[in-house]
């Protein structure tokens, strides 16, 4: 069997994984789909003996017949380096490759693309994590200024976020997760669809990573930190404290159903903790860093990846 | 007028100086004694590399 995992060169939290996968004896085939055509190739034939084929990189090659198990962790886009008619390549590229992955048989995706594609969706996050039990800060998508200003007198005090969870390039800026000050001119909301929410008054964050079946949870306590940094991916590093805690069993129980819903076999989980220990749900991303996590708290994620994908741990 | 979320806007965190270097042959990074990085977590944590913006250059900040 093989290992397929889909992700750029830069990526050290996979070698994490990779390097487990290497120790464990099982055959990996690490490529970053936006290589291809360029610098990794794929031949898939499909003939009355069914698919057969290969995915070649400069120093493997991986039988599509032996792929059992797919980790889409941080992909380029196939088809990336096109120079003459650029979209139209990328579009064949990503058809290709895809649409081979997609049909071979038995493999286990870590996740499959519809699950990962469809969890992007922050709405949709916000809807399943209500109905699964979890509680959810109030929200708002808008271009009306008038619905803005509205919410804010009803659900304020607010943050603002970016809808996508992308921030801009051009030129790259950060969008960290910020207060919304009292009083706020709202008119520049109709200039792009804008993300408000209740501010939750938090003494702690959470970041539970789940794995299959497996759950780590670190906690970072907000006292440790700046209080005016409410975002912890834009704190000062070494203010950020991450510890392992345990879950509570009720928050294990709705975070199985949310991953089952969400067709998820990975998603690492943020939420902020109240001072009376209420869990209220942020969001779940399906591709999370978890290198750091691991690295800080001494929770070992990556073996639990590697598990998974080599079929040695149970699904959920 | 800028969009609203924008009036948050920050300079972005640069991508992380780092000491190794993608090795197509072991599938891994590796420091230029040919190890591979993550058998160093003391360089991985300096590098910043593991972290939650780490690469949002190009993926999603998370």
């Amino acid at each position: 069997m093989t290992v397929l995992v889909l992700t750029g060169p830069e990526d050290v939290t996979a070698d994490m994984v990779v390097d487990h996968l290497n120790t464990m004896g099982t055959p990996v085939l690490r490529v970053d789909p936006a290589d291809f055509p360029e610098r990794a190739s794929l031949t898939a034939a499909f003939t009355s003996g069914g698919l057969s084929g290969r995915i070649t990189t400069r120093h493997r090659s991986a039988e599509l017949s032996a792929i059992r198990a797919i980790w889409v962790r941080r992909p380029g886009k196939p088809g990336a380096g096109a120079r003459a008619q650029a979209a139209w390549v990328a579009l064949e590229s990503d058809h290709a490759w895809y649409g081979t992955l997609r049909a071979l048989p038995d493999v286990r995706w870590m996740n499959h693309p519809d699950a990962h594609t469809a969890g992007r969706y922050k709405m949709r996050q916000l809807i399943l994590a209500q109905s699964v039990g979890f509680r959810v800060p109030a929200t708002l998508f808008t271009s009306v200024p008038g619905d803005a200003k509205g919410f804010a007198e009803t659900h304020g005090p607010l943050v603002c976020k970016s809808v996508s969870g992308h921030a801009p390039d051009d030129p790259p800026l950060a969008l960290p997760t910020t207060p919304v000050p009292e009083g706020t001119d709202f008119t520049a909301v109709a200039e792009a669809p804008t993300c408000l929410q209740s501010l939750v008054g938090k003494r702690s964050d959470i970041r539970l990573t789940v794995v299959g079946s497996e759950m780590f949870c670190a906690r970072a306590d907000q006292l440790a930190r700046d209080q005016a940094e409410l975002d912890w991916r834009y704190a000062d590093p070494e203010s950020v404290r991450w510890y392992a805690a345990p879950v509570p069993p009720d928050i294990r129980t709705k975070t199985e159903a949310f991953m089952r819903l969400a067709g998820l076999m990975y998603g690492a989980f943020d939420f902020a903790v109240t001072a009376d220990e209420t869990w209220h749900f942020l969001e779940c991303n399906a591709s999370g860093q978890f290198g750091f996590i691991e690295l800080a708290a001494g929770l070992p994620i990556s073996r639990a990846v590697a598990d998974w994908l080599a079929g040695t741990a149970d699904s959920p | 007028m800028q969009p609203f979320a924008l009036t948050y806007a920050r300079r972005p965190i640069p991508e992380p100086e780092t000491s190794f270097a993608y090795d197509s042959e072991q599938q891994l990074n590796v420091l230029a004694d040919g190890t591979p990085a993550v058998r160093h977590p003391k360089v991985l944590l300096e590098a910043g590399s593991t972290t939650s913006t780490a690469g949002s250059k190009t993926h999603f900040d998370d």
